[in-house]
């Protein structure tokens, strides 16, 4: 109802000389939403040397941006021939995602955006066993256990549904650029919490996402109608008049542009 | 709506490749042998020096290790021995031996996740006899894997 109202008030406005402004509004609710990735657990099936646990929640702040937050503890553990190594550690991350949906068609039920964190990785590092040969002979070292704090930046392209009223999927993938890992350039870690392998400048992957979703704003989102050119146009497009979204039951006003 | 749901399992399938391909087992490539580099210099001009033959050896107890054996060489590079913090070798140079003894720092290094480690140094100090060698100097006192000279030999 709120809705037919509020086109009919922009229709009463138009009706008044306003057109060039045409304009049309949907109601969006802002949710907050709390998840866990799945891909950890899973991940872990295929390695085993890694458990790596994550949550993330966002809240809208309009219907194209999303603050967010990130904590994922990991732990590797590698018994190689050459090293023993392990770290452990929690990582945060914080940004921000931009949905490239338009809110009358998102209605804030799917997402298709990307998004940028920046992270925090707070570990610690041990090497138990290095075996080295050289000309010399073999031997064996050790890195003495080491507390170190890494920085990197996330890159998130990603996708996300609502399934059931309250919970949503998601796919992200991630490009993560490495900053620092905070140990120094000859004990960087085999491999850094949250980030992954700490001698790579750059690390990809996938993380996916189910989440608890609540509504706790409605906002009103303006959305300009299509200018319709020709007759033609309105016939390749099934007869359907532009800026017609099935959720907002807008019209173009075809007679007055 | 519908353009929406293909999308998600294309990029579900593309997401598990990146996953699975990124932790996959790659082999070493990489040098992980650090070399004290050494460049032979004439005594008083400093021009570059070339060895009619030259030997770089160490005894121990049970063995002789020869770490190079060439002619008309002007550098030569030998391992250091990364089980202790100093190295003796023995520099026969156009005939005639000298011994020089390096003391250095050992540090662990990673070199990649598929390599693991190496220990790499940093000399603190040399001592050498003065049969043939007028004088055995520090250029970089760290040997890496980076290929820099690290002593100067001039005879």
């Amino acid at each position: 109802m709120a809705r037919r109202t509020c086109i009919f008030f922009i229709s009463l406005l138009l009706l008044g000389g306003n057109a060039a402004l045409a304009q049309d509004t949907v109601t969006f609710p802002l949710h907050i939403r709390a998840g866990f990735d799945v891909s950890g657990p899973v991940m872990k099936l295929i390695d085993k040397d890694l458990i790596s646990y994550g949550v993330n929640g966002s809240a809208d702040i309009n219907s194209s941006v999303a603050l967010t937050a990130g904590f994922r503890y990991s732990s590797f553990n590698s018994s190689e021939v050459i090293y023993d190594f392990t770290s452990s550690g929690l990582s945060i991350t914080a940004g921000a995602d931009y949905n490239f949906i338009k809110a009358n068609v998102s209605q804030g039920k799917y997402s298709a955006g990307i998004g940028l964190r920046y992270g925090l990785s707070f570990y610690r590092e041990e090497a138990s066993m290095i075996r080295y040969t050289n000309e010399w002979g073999a031997g064996e070292a050790a890195v003495p256990p080491g507390r170190h704090t890494g920085h990197y930046l996330e890159i998130t392209p990603g996708v996300r549904t609502e399934i059931f009223p309250g919970v949503t999927i998601g796919w992200n993938l991630y490009m993560r650029l490495l900053i620092s890992a905070g140990a120094g350039k000859d004990l960087k870690p085999v491999w850094m919490p949250g980030y992954g392998a700490g001698t790579s400048g750059m690390r990809t992957g996938a993380e996916y996402y189910v989440s608890l979703s609540i509504p706790y704003r409605k906002i009103k989102v303006y959305i300009k109608p299509k200018i319709q050119e020709s007759d033609e146009d309105e016939d390749e497009e099934g007869g359907q008049p532009a800026g017609t979204g099935s959720s907002s039951g807008t019209t173009g006003f075809p007679s007055r542009l | 709506m519908t353009r929406f749901h293909t999308i998600a399992p294309v990029t579900a399938a593309i997401a598990l490749i990146i996953s699975i391909s990124s932790c996959s087992v790659q082999p070493c490539y990489e040098d992980t042998d650090p070399l004290m580099i050494t460049e032979m210099l004439v005594s008083g001009t400093g021009e570059t020096a070339k060895a009619d033959s030259l030997r770089v050896y160490t005894y121990r107890t049970t063995d002789t290790l020869k770490f190079v054996s060439q002619k008309g060489v002007s550098r030569f590079s030998v391992p250091l021995d990364p089980g202790s913090d100093e190295s003796l070798f023995l520099i026969t140079l156009n005939g005639v031996t000298d011994t020089a003894i390096i003391r250095y720092e050992r540090h662990p290094h990673l070199v990649s996740p598929e390599c693991g480690y190496t220990l790499i140094s940093e000399i603190t100090g040399l001592y050498t006899t003065h049969n043939i060698i007028d004088t055995l100097i520090i250029e970089n006192p760290s040997v890496d894997l980076d290929g820099q000279k690290n002593l100067h030999l001039f005879y």
